[in-house]
């Protein structure tokens, strides 16, 4: 297990924030375990007795919020009470050694090189990305989550089958970051007699879980059934994963990913290019950001979103929702009956100006995800636009890509 | 006789009763001569109801004093033909000496508050007897007659005191034991026998008392007698005095028969009454059925049922209730008052008591029930009356609820009652309630209860008879709160609850004050005035205290009283 | 109209089948809507606001949020769960099975609590009626509303122990709660403090802060209760009531960060300067916080009181967590220190504990109040501010007791009336203080957008963002 090899098992304690928390004693008077108690100036929570039980009875009643936060700790050595009656505020997560690279998988390895080179090879993340964990569960040792919903994202009339699936780890601390993605590992053999290889899967939901502040992410899976060829194909993992109810377990590896990660400093901007299923980390991280608006944490995103047709979009409806001066959404749609084929690109050159604007500021940070065949078109799209507004992307693109600006992920 | 036997027992251990027979007195000689009834005090003094001290010189205690009870109901009932009745002494020179003070000195106050209540009972029956029933009573003092002796003489109509230049009457409570004549000695001498109050002052502090001719000479008395003619004397005074009375000539009594009673721990089991009590919540359940068919009417068949006419045995087991729960269970603070029955009977019964009055059967029996009722007035304990569905608080029954310190009645919607649902409980007057059960101060329950305004009793009388609602009973004034069904469970529980927690001291004085009204009268002043002082002065060192002159009275010692007036 | 009661009022009382309670409710409940629409919040019947409303008592039925006009609010009877054979605490009574009916002997004194607690929630209501008028941002005016329903609930769950269990005096008193108003001469609330007004936003945050902050107290002592449903009722309303000093808390801690922050920006220390800024001084703060601190040190009741050592006796009224204080339960011997001006010094006198229990609570209460005040310096000090806020001494301006007597600075020094006359305004807020934060007050509706004199909070309600629209005016 990539835990034990570096020594440190990663554990999720639930800790209580000193600077939002009134004192009133509803937490510890409403916990089943007495994991809650208090001292003349901090209400602390017991790691072991809390995490045996973890029954989250606690939230609901706190009456500020400061109940539901929490920090990934080495199991070893969790936060003890006298710790957190010392606490003026909470402490920052702290780093863990990471598990050696060796251990990741090699399809994993394969699979990631493969959907990144769009960027040109490995990328460095943001500067002010997050530190991510990678790889705490292998195959040797998978994660078990819970199927918690899974419900089709596309309309009913829409040709393709894209599904919301929401996983939770329970008691199992299954940290990740928005960009990161999670292996699947499908049961059963393949026709050789073989385990399943594992499947990589973009994270839809932000760090703080699809629900906030549970240990659950949600994944966007499109059901294969043909391959890029239109040769008709039943993709295993995705059939497997559309195909689960709710209450079944999952095998999960991972998590991988140190590179497609979002900027976290204020006035941080992101351009987000996807296609289709590729809608996952752009949904992860305006979620984040959404949720974040009152700490006025990052700057403007610009989201441009191709698909067949708003039926196939996923997330359309929560997208439509969201405030203009929130977000700048651009949506392309290929297959529209009486108007002309938009792609993503086709609204780059259109919004050009902005995105220009946006591209000289140097805390911009541009993602890419979706389908291989949208790289080429966005590439010209962003040098037809340099050239519009005196800047030269060959130039520009190479130093986003070392500055960590610059971030694909397609397959 | 066996059932009696048995209670007689399980009794003697636990129980003081009430009940016995002139086969049993060991203290009284009961003699009959035409119509002269004589009652010879003849005190056995090794025979106290309870150990400790010798009724030496005709002193009595509780036990004298329930055979003198027993004997005057006897004579109501048993002896229609005794017109007048002579009480007297067996021994020579001694009529009475009164209450025994070793008794007094060794007894709890609540023992001496109760004995008192309930010799003062006794003596306001033979004046009863005397204003309604036509029995005369002559004291013939045959010799000394102090403190209770003479507050017994009191109690007749007419006192006849041995002229032997020794025997004396006297009432000397104060100076020899530092407490009052209790027992409506005070009050007779100044209400009944109209003596000067300065007078009255010096005979109250004479320790020797007063003789024959001067006690006639100050109203003590009403004529005196020497040795060899006192005899004849009383006699022909109890002939003349009985000569007016309206009791029948040729009558055959009314056997007293025993009343069938069972103990047990729940509480007094009666035919027609019931006492439940409940240790813990300090609660006696008092419930009064009506006759199971209806009651004679006839006074034939009223004669032929006898002490077993509803009326009647139902006022005897009532009464002997009450004297039981007073005797022996003093901390049981509440009684809730119940009926049950149908009330057309009760009715009848109260019709045919009223066409029968003046018959002498009747007549007694009426008696009995007023004298009941008044007893229950001066209980000393909370009376809550529940009016629920199935009771008959109706005429003379509806004199326990006017008796009662609140009345709850539950309020239920009418004609609403499903098959097997209770209907709402009614009441009703009758005649009797206005007037033929006077309260101690002689006023019906009813008068006294609106302070003899016109209009509400008006309207109460212009309703006699009829049904009336909870609705129409709190509007009339007749019942205190009529809490609907609803409600009636947590009210009724938290009433009794609250009522048992407050301080019983300060009921008894609260009941008392609110029950009897402005009126005033001679039983009112002993129950009120007279008793109140003496149980102020039963408790107070200078009576009870360790030299307190009721406790070293005998011991040669001399009373050491703090001198504070208070 | 017969109400659909599991629908309408969610409880946890077995009201379907309990005909004692329906009848005095399909009295009761439109009188109490006919009261909120009178003496509710101004002006809001038709808002929807995102609200708390508690549909059960365990952890997943109590806090479900969701849009409601407040007239719609379901109010609900809640009790905490039933705990197994629980015991009488404390008192004369101490090891008796708790009273699941009321004793008939405590009657008097148990309705006299239930009705002194129940008059506070109706009348917070009333004195808070104006406020959404000049709220400070969507947020805080939602935090107001849930606030007011749920002293409404309080109010309801008094309401429910006197219909339940007092019979026809107890429907009487329900009746009554509804008729008393604040602040009206004829017919007051019962408490001083509920009968003063809270004019503006500051004086919201402060009472909330303090004076509901003795209602927590109060109720922490009834939940101790040997009468099981008063204490069960108390206990569960103990759960809304941090609410409360949750808006109270982060609300005055959110006016100083914002008076910070703008004193560090622009480096002004003048309170002068700072109010030029449009925010509220410091100093000002400070004189809001003792009156409101020594307003509500009176609710307390007198230092010295039989009725406190009567309802501990008899197992009424405990004190602050009686059961898991060490001591024998009676106080029967111990003494406690009680405070007296002899001459012109206030002394320390030592009464039986008994009858010491109000000070007691007091002094609980203060230890729990100051905690708060600490809390408010780190964010000053965060600023690098050098300025620090204080709780008065627990005599200063009280109105009612031996204490009143005296003129008590907040430092606890007795004053001449003199002096006290010519210093009061350093001390309480003056009439100017007062005008001046009115002055501030103005109306901000705009999801997102806070009133100048406040600083937005670190989080939303219910994870939601913080400009989320918690209230939707329609």
């Amino acid at each position: 297990m990539a835990a034990a090899t570096s020594g440190v098992e990663i554990a999720r304690q639930h800790l209580i924030d000193p600077e939002i928390c009134i004192r009133c004693n509803t937490c510890e008077e409403t916990c089943p375990v007495d994991a809650i108690t208090h001292d003349s100036t901090n209400y602390v929570v017991d790691f072991e007795r809390c995490g045996s039980s973890r029954c989250m009875a606690c939230i609901g009643p706190c009456p500020t919020g400061a109940i539901d936060s929490w920090r990934q700790v080495d199991k070893a050595q969790p936060y003890t009470l006298d710790d957190q009656f010392s606490w003026d505020i909470l402490p920052t997560q702290a780093e863990f050694a990471q598990a050696d690279a060796a251990e990741i998988p090699t399809d994993v390895a394969e699979i990631t090189a493969e959907a990144s080179s769009g960027q040109g090879g490995p990328a460095a993340p943001p500067w002010s990305a997050a530190h991510p964990y990678l790889n705490l569960y292998s195959i040797a040792k998978p994660a078990v989550a819970t199927v918690m919903g899974n419900h089709r994202l596309t309309a009913a009339e829409a040709a393709s089958d894209t599904h919301h699936i929401i996983l939770d780890f329970g008691n199992t601390a299954f940290p990740v970051l928005e960009g990161q993605t999670i292996g699947v590992l499908p049961p059963g053999l393949d026709e050789r007699g073989k385990p399943h290889h594992v499947r990589l899967f973009s994270i839809a939901s932000p760090r703080d879980g699809e629900r906030p502040h549970y240990n659950n992410l949600a994944l966007t899976v499109k059901r294969v059934t043909e391959d890029h060829q239109g040769r008709p194909v039943q993709g295993v993992a995705s059939n497997y994963l559309c195909n689960l109810q709710k209450g079944e377990q999952v095998q999960v590896v991972g998590p991988y990913g140190a590179s497609y990660l979002m900027p976290n400093h204020p006035n941080s901007n992101i351009i987000m290019i996807c296609t289709g299923t590729g809608a996952a980390p752009m949904r992860a991280m305006t979620e984040r950001r959404r949720r974040r608006r009152g700490q006025k944490e990052g700057g403007d995103l610009m989201l441009f979103f191709g698909a067949r047709s708003p039926a196939e979009l996923p997330y359309f409806g929560p997208l439509m929702k969201l405030p203009k001066d929130f977000i700048d959404i651009n949506f392309a749609f290929s297959r529209m009956p009486d108007r002309p084929k938009q792609y993503v690109q086709d609204l780059i050159m259109a919004r050009g100006s902005d995105v220009a604007r946006l591209l000289r500021d140097e805390n911009t940070y541009i993602y890419i995800c979706g389908l291989k065949g949208m790289e080429t078109g966005v590439n010209e799209a962003f040098h037809e636009v340099c050239g519009q507004h005196q800047m030269d992307w060959e130039q520009l693109l190479p130093a986003l890509r070392k500055q960590g600006r610059y971030h694909v992920e397609t397959y | 006789m066996a059932q009696v036997a048995t209670t007689a027992e399980t009794e003697s251990k636990q129980f003081i009763d009430y009940q016995t027979h002139p086969d049993h007195y060991r203290h009284w000689q009961l003699a009959f001569d035409g119509p002269i009834a004589t009652l010879k005090m003849d005190v056995n003094e090794d025979a106290g109801l309870k150990p400790g001290y010798k009724l030496k010189l005709n002193s009595y205690d509780l036990g004298v004093d329930i055979e003198l009870y027993d004997a005057l109901q006897r004579i109501r009932f048993e002896h229609p033909e005794v017109r007048s009745v002579v009480l007297t002494s067996s021994k020579d020179r001694i009529f009475c000496s009164g209450a025994n003070i070793f008794m007094l000195g060794k007894s709890t106050h609540p023992w001496k508050v109760n004995f008192c209540k309930f010799t003062n009972e006794t003596r306001n029956g033979i004046e009863d007897s005397s204003e309604y029933s036509g029995l005369k009573f002559i004291a013939a003092c045959n010799g000394t007659t102090a403190g209770g002796g003479y507050e017994l003489a009191l109690a007749c109509d007419h006192i006849i005191l041995i002229d032997d230049r020794s025997s004396a009457v006297s009432l000397p409570e104060v100076p020899l034991l530092g407490v009052l004549p209790g027992t409506g000695g005070l009050t007779r001498v100044t209400d009944k026998r109209k003596v000067r109050h300065d007078l009255a002052d010096i005979f109250c502090t004479l320790t020797e008392g007063v003789r024959a001719d001067r006690a006639k000479q100050w109203r003590l008395i009403d004529e005196s007698a020497k040795r060899h003619e006192f005899d004849e004397v009383v006699k022909q005074r109890a002939l003349a005095m009985g000569a007016s009375s309206n009791r029948p000539e040729n009558a055959v009594g009314v056997e007293m028969t025993p009343l069938r009673r069972t103990i047990d721990e729940a509480g007094y089991h009666y035919e027609y009454v019931d006492v439940v009590i409940s240790p813990s919540a300090r609660t006696a359940t008092l419930t009064v059925s009506a006759p199971q068919e209806l009651p004679a009417d006839d006074l034939d068949a009223i004669l032929a049922a006898g002490m077993s006419w509803w009326p009647l045995q139902m006022a005897r087991e009532l009464d002997d209730a009450i004297l039981m729960l007073r005797t022996n269970n003093l901390d049981v603070g509440t009684w809730i008052l119940k009926t049950q029955g149908d009330a057309s009977r009760v009715l009848a019964a109260d019709a045919s008591l009223l066409r029968h009055q003046d018959h002498w059967f009747v007549r007694e029996v009426i008696g009995m029930l007023r004298r009941t009722l008044a007893r229950l007035d001066v209980s000393s304990r909370t009376l809550f009356a529940l009016i629920e569905p199935g009771s008959c608080f109706v005429g003379t029954l509806l004199e326990l609820a006017l008796a009662a310190d609140r009345s709850y009645m539950l309020a239920l919607a009418e004609g609403e009652a499903a098959e097997g649902e209770a209907e709402a409980p009614k009441i009703a007057l009758s005649e009797l309630n206005f007037g033929v059960y006077p309260m101690v101060n002689k006023l019906a329950r009813i008068t006294a209860r609106f302070y003899g305004e016109e209009e509400p009793i008006a309207a109460a009388q212009a309703v006699i008879g009829q049904p009336l609602s909870p609705d129409a009973a709190l509007e009339l004034g007749l019942i205190t709160m009529a809490p609907d069904d609803i409600d009636w469970d947590d009210e009724i529980r938290i009433a009794i609850e609250e009522r048992a927690s407050l301080s019983p001291d300060a009921l008894t004085g609260l009941e008392a004050n609110l029950r009897f009204g402005a009126q005033e009268t001679m039983e009112t002043r002993i129950f009120g005035r007279l008793s109140a002082w003496q149980n102020w002065i039963f408790i107070r060192p200078n009576a009870v205290g360790e030299a307190g002159a009721l406790k070293v009275f005998g011991t040669g010692s001399k009373a050491n009283f703090d001198w504070g007036r208070v | 109209m017969s109400i659909n009661y599991s629908e309408k009022i969610p409880n946890n009382v077995d009201l379907a089948s309990d005909r004692t309670l329906q009848r005095a409710l399909e009295r009761w409940q439109p009188e109490f809507i006919n009261w909120w629409g009178d003496m509710g919040p101004e002006g809001s019947n038709s808002f929807d606001v995102y609200l708390r409303t508690a549909i059960s008592v365990d952890p997943k039925g109590w806090a479900h949020f969701d849009y409601v006009r407040m007239p719609d609010y379901r109010w609900g009877i809640f009790l905490n769960p039933a705990e197994a054979e629980r015991k009488v605490n404390f008192g004369a009574h101490k090891g008796e099975a708790a009273w699941q009916e009321v004793p008939g002997e405590y009657r008097s004194n148990l309705r006299r609590l239930i009705v002194t607690q129940g008059d506070t929630e109706p009348a917070s209501v009333e004195q808070q009626r104006y406020l959404g008028l000049t709220c400070p941002s969507l947020y805080d005016l939602r935090n107001l509303f849930q606030v007011n329903v749920e002293e409404g609930r309080h109010l309801w769950a008094m309401v429910y122990l006197l219909h339940r269990y007092f019979g026809r005096d107890g429907r009487e008193e329900g009746d009554a709660l509804l008729e008393r108003r604040s602040g009206d001469p004829d017919n007051p609330r019962i408490l001083g403090a509920f009968n003063e007004k809270t004019p503006d936003w500051l004086s919201f945050y402060m009472f909330t802060y303090f004076t509901d902050r003795d209602g927590k107290f109060q109720l922490c002592a009834l939940a101790e209760s040997g009468f099981d449903p008063l204490a069960r009722t108390c206990r569960f309303m103990l759960t809304e009531e941090a609410h409360h000093m949750f808006v109270g808390e982060s609300g005055v801690g959110r006016v100083i960060q914002r008076t910070c922050e703008v004193m560090r920006q622009n480096k002004v220390e003048d309170p002068e300067q700072v109010r030029a800024l449009g925010v509220i001084d410091l100093p000002t703060i400070q004189r809001y916080l003792n009156f409101h601190f020594s307003v509500t040190m009176d609710l307390f009741g007198a230092d010295v009181s039989s009725n406190a050592a009567t309802f501990y006796t008899t197992g009424l009224k405990g004190r602050y967590e009686e059961t898991k204080l060490g001591d024998d339960h009676l106080l029967n011997s111990n003494t406690y220190p009680v405070l007296q001006v002899q001459g012109e010094k206030l002394v320390t006198v030592y009464e039986p504990e008994l009858n010491a229990l109000n000070e007691r609570l007091r002094d609980d209460y203060i230890k729990d109040s100051i905690g708060g005040v600490e809390r408010w310096n780190k964010i000053i000090d965060k600023q690098g501010i050098p300025f620090r806020l204080t709780v008065p001494h627990k005599a200063f301006n009280r109105r009612i007791g031996p204490l009143s007597e005296s003129r008590i600075n907040p430092l606890g020094e007795v004053v001449s009336d003199s002096e006290w006359q010519a210093r009061q305004d350093e001390w309480l807020p003056s009439a100017a203080d007062r005008a001046y934060v009115a002055s501030l007050m103005g109306r901000v509706t705009t999801p997102g957008q806070f009133a100048n004199w406040v600083a937005p909070p670190p989080r939303g309600i219910n994870n939601q963002p913080v400009d989320f629209e918690y209230v939707r005016f329609n």
